[in-house]
């Protein structure tokens, strides 16, 4: 029965979740957790605070199943869940994120995580890092960052421009090494 | 997301997800909670099944019988049913005066109205009820 859910589909496991399926959404948080949890990371969050915030857009993914139609991947439903309730998050609690985005910038890299792309994220200005990853990160799309962040479009452009420039300046080093190991 | 902000290399890295250490323990607090949600509901809506019947239980027995006027075993079963109506009435009168809900009163409506307002509640916890079942199976 395990195997069986291992090797389901996520639509699939999404359509059994809505109709109240816990064992199958908990498939769907084992392959798409860490990514998810990530996100809120590359966004600007503290791990546990990404945590907390990842845990509520499960649950609330787990409620809301219903409306998952498979139009996208499961993956980047619940991570634009995620990136909402972290922007709501944040713009309630303005001060105490902005106090631990200091703290992260001071904290040693996690060993586990992508160091390349993690790193060269923390050189973006908050705004830049929060744009950038809510539109590669999310799969979210310009308009949809500028209302979700109560922004101008012209706004969201330039800090996705200005962070994709430095994030390729930072990074070009480490995209050319990944693509020789991937040739050799 | 124009062209020139479009670089596949980015996108791989945001692709890939960070191997978390502690991805086990993240799952299992999510299925945790939603147990825990699920038992919540499942407790409330059980309470506000018992407390619905019993209500409407205490209603029904409120009716009152008329034996005027009918055949003789007609007016005796009317007696009977008004005797065990009033024990029953007593017995659940004394149970949600145990739990505090004794004097509970709905203005002015008579016992036929509140019986089928209490009926129409407990189908509907009822109904609720099924729905989660077979949700749950």
């Amino acid at each position: 029965m395990a195997q069986a859910l291992v090797d389901r589909h996520d639509v699939e496991l999404a359509a059994q979740a809505a109709a109240g399926g816990r064992r199958e959404f908990g498939e769907l948080v084992r392959r798409h957790g860490s990514a998810v949890r990530g996100l809120l990371r590359r966004m600007g969050a503290q791990p546990s605070l990404a945590d907390d915030i990842a845990q509520d857009a499960f649950i609330q993914a787990f409620e809301r199943c219903a409306e998952f139609r498979g139009e996208g991947t499961f993956a980047a439903w619940v991570k634009r869940i995620a990136a909402r309730l972290y922007i709501k998050r944040a713009a309630k609690e303005a001060r105490y994120v902005a106090e631990v985005e200091t703290e992260e910038t001071v904290s040693a890299p996690d060993p586990g995580g992508l160091m390349d792309l993690d790193e060269a994220l923390k050189t973006l200005s908050e705004p830049e890092r929060l744009c950038v990853s809510l539109c590669h990160g999310a799969g979210m799309a310009h308009p949809e960052i500028a209302t979700a962040l109560n922004l101008p479009l012209g706004t969201v452009k330039s800090h996705v421009k200005r962070g994709l420039d430095k994030l390729r300046a930072r990074l070009q080093p480490a995209q050319t090494l990944g693509r020789t190991q991937h040739v050799g | 997301m124009s062209a020139d902000e479009f670089d596949p290399a980015i996108e791989r890295l945001f692709a890939r997800s960070p191997a978390l250490p502690d991805a086990a323990l993240f799952t299992a607090t999510v299925e945790r909670r939603l147990q825990k949600g699920s038992r919540v509901r499942v407790f409330v809506l059980g309470v506000a099944g018992v407390v619905g019947g019993v209500v409407a239980a205490r209603e029904m027995l409120t009716i009152n019988f008329s034996t005027e006027g009918g055949s003789v075993p007609t007016a005796a079963m009317g007696q009977g049913l008004e005797a065990v109506s009033f024990n029953a009435q007593a017995a659940i009168q004394s149970g949600l005066d145990q739990v505090g809900l004794g004097n509970i009163a709905f203005g002015s409506m008579n016992g036929m109205q509140m019986f089928w307002i209490a009926a129409g509640a407990l189908i509907a916890v009822a109904a609720a009820g099924v729905v989660r079942l077979s949700q749950e199976v």
